[in-house]
């Protein structure tokens, strides 16, 4: 019923926008709270993808210890990126910090070329082959709500710790004053390495996600760097219900897209979209930016 | 004075033996050995425009495939579909690079340091995937570009020391031009120099024409010496990774820096033919190492440590 499409491709938009949150957050929290630019934050998420897809098939077939433990290394690799690396050249203005994730991100995406070469790969699961609601004008896939329902949850949670806890207001004062944060006895330093940890974190969800939805590559880590930066472009960053709208619309662009001139234009619109935005608000639809 | 005027006799003379050795490699007879000399200055001459943006315009640009797609592109089609000769693509390539990137900075010139970036880059991924949807230019089967097999590895290696050359001088003459004062002007301190006069709109976007330019026509000869054309590697990121990690390992903001850079790069690369994703790696593990740790790169802290210059874009008073 093609007439009935449309509904289908705004429905599904709409979920793939959860999805695309959470490819999001974790760069948009860098983003807001150290003034950084992730450029490796595509080619973490995939790395989290081959990680979980080496554990479940090699290891262990139970695919939440799987993303147990990737979530773990990546959380030991943000931390030791941001330690190590970055906090070095932060102080030194942007260009730095940003060429040194880029070095990150070709390094991620070759280490994973050699290892698993260009083949696809993808995450097996039955969810894939599963409509929760079929009716006569739209189906929902399992998949995409599980994924929209997981993002949900994500970005609560995230909400909560940087709302309600004390390492929470310790971020929120370092992304207001560092020096003021520092004079209150935050090590600064310190809070970007645990940020870094957390976005590790959703980077991580976002990976299985990812793995379960779509086909990957070695170098598909690009196209969800420019999806994480397109939804923190478009929410405006710091702000999480600006981030679940950016990923919204951008999926929405996408789907949209390519219901209207084909699939092959798909991630065309989506840019488009987003340069679009990019040129007209600079600083994102909601919220305002804050450049350092 | 007279000191003066002898050290640049002797600078003058011993670019010109340069020139001349280099003139000569074909003779040597060895087409490994000048096809690595051709890629070296088809190399530098992208290093030199992506450290003319972001070591002296301070725009930091990942889109710079954009236009080394655009110039293969053009040479492609103007030879394989027109059946014309290949300088007319070349020339085609530079002229349409230089066009798209006065259309897209409008747009691209609002935005401002990391979404400049991030824009240019996204610019080029879009032209990917619409490259890959045009009939016109064969959707992503590309072209076999048959032109270049009639042409020798020599005649293809004269082209590159010319790019390679002529975008060394093009950068020199520049830097020492009132737009590379106006630049350095910018680099010191932006607010100042706009209070003294400097249109930095304007002074930027020169360097970004220039740029494109360069770029396009490098491309278009690195795709007489590939023969191959598909969207997803004329737009690739690899070409400004490349590009950046030269300029990096080389010296930011130096004109010796891309020459040093794209000498690496392009030896390493070789060395490591095999493996071509070890090369990346250890490329990548050395340009952090190097920003962590001499961020003026190779060039700059020899120069720093024992004043060591080649060519100076300072005027010497």
């Amino acid at each position: 019923m093609p007439e009935y499409a449309i509904i289908q491709s705004i429905l599904n938009g709409i979920l793939l926008g959860g999805l695309y949150a959470i490819v999001g957050i974790g760069m948009s929290m860098v983003f807001g709270i150290m003034g950084l630019t992730n450029l490796a934050h595509g080619d973490m998420i995939i790395l989290s993808t081959f990680l979980c897809i080496f554990f479940v098939t090699q290891l262990i077939p139970n695919i939440f210890l799987a993303l147990i433990i990737t979530i773990l290394i990546m959380m030991a690799l943000g931390f030791l990126i941001q330690n190590f690396l970055v906090n070095r050249v932060l102080d030194k203005g942007g260009e730095p910090a940003l060429l040194v994730t880029f070095g990150v991100s070709i390094f991620i995406q070759n280490v994973l070329l050699m290892i698993f070469g260009a083949d696809a790969q993808v995450v097996h699961t039955q969810l894939a082959a599963i409509n929760i609601i079929t009716t006569k004008f739209f189906s929902v896939s399992a998949l995409y709500l599980f994924n929209f329902i997981v993002a949900l949850l994500v970005i609560g949670v995230l909400h909560c710790i940087v709302y309600y806890t004390y390492f929470g207001r310790s971020i929120r004062a370092t992304s207001d004053n560092v020096v003021a944060a520092e004079l209150m006895g935050v090590s600064t330093k310190r809070i970007y390495s645990y940020t870094m940890c957390l976005a590790m974190v959703s980077a991580a969800i976002a990976g299985l996600l990812i793995g379960m939805t779509f086909i990957s590559y070695p170098s598909t880590g690009t196209q969800y760097l420019i999806i994480a930066f397109g939804v923190v472009v478009i929410g405006g960053m710091g702000s999480l219900i600006g981030t679940l709208l950016g990923g919204i619309i951008l999926g929405l662009a996408q789907l949209l897209g390519a219901y209207f001139f084909g699939a092959g234009y798909q991630a065309l619109t989506g840019y488009i979209v987003l340069l679009i935005i990019l040129t007209v608000r600079p600083q994102g639809l909601l919220g305002t930016a804050i450049r350092k | 004075m007279g000191s003066i005027n002898w050290r640049l006799t002797l600078k003058i003379s011993s670019l010109a033996v340069l020139l001349a050795i280099f003139c000569a490699v074909p003779l040597w007879n060895k087409e490994y050995i000048t096809m690595v000399f051709m890629l070296i200055f088809l190399y530098m001459s992208l290093g030199h425009m992506w450290n003319l943006l972001a070591g002296y315009a301070g725009l930091v640009s990942l889109g710079q495939q954009i236009f080394i797609g655009i110039g293969g592109y053009s040479l492609a089609v103007i030879t394989e579909l027109y059946q014309l000769p290949w300088a007319v693509g070349l020339a085609i390539g530079g002229l349409l690079a230089v066009i798209f990137a006065m259309v897209i900075s409008q747009p691209i010139f609002k935005m401002r340091g990391v979404y400049f970036t991030i824009g240019t880059w996204i610019v080029a991924e879009a032209l990917g995937v619409f490259f890959s949807n045009w009939s016109y230019v064969r959707y992503a089967r590309g072209f076999n570009i048959t032109v270049s097999y009639r042409m020798s590895t020599t005649e293809v290696y004269y082209l590159a020391l010319a790019v390679g050359v002529a975008s060394m001088a093009l950068v020199y003459v520049l830097l020492r031009s009132k737009l590379g004062l106006a630049l350095m002007a910018m680099r010191d301190n932006e607010s100042a120099a706009e209070t003294m006069g400097i249109e930095l709109y304007k002074t930027k976007l020169k360097c970004f024409l220039i740029a494109a330019f360069v770029t396009g026509i490098t491309g278009g000869v690195l795709y007489l010496y590939i023969a191959f054309i598909s969207p997803s590697a004329a737009f690739g990121i690899d070409w400004t990774v490349a590009m950046v990690f030269m300029v990096i390992i080389g010296g930011i903001g130096t004109i010796e820096g891309p020459i040093i850079g794209a000498v690496f790069f392009v030896l390493i690369k070789q060395f490591l033919y095999d493996y071509p994703g070890i090369s990346l790696i250890i490329l990548g593990v050395l340009a952090i190492v190097i920003i962590l740790v001499a961020p003026k790169g190779i060039v700059g802290t020899l120069n720093d440590r024992y004043g060591w210059e080649l060519l100076s874009p300072r005027r010497r008073g």
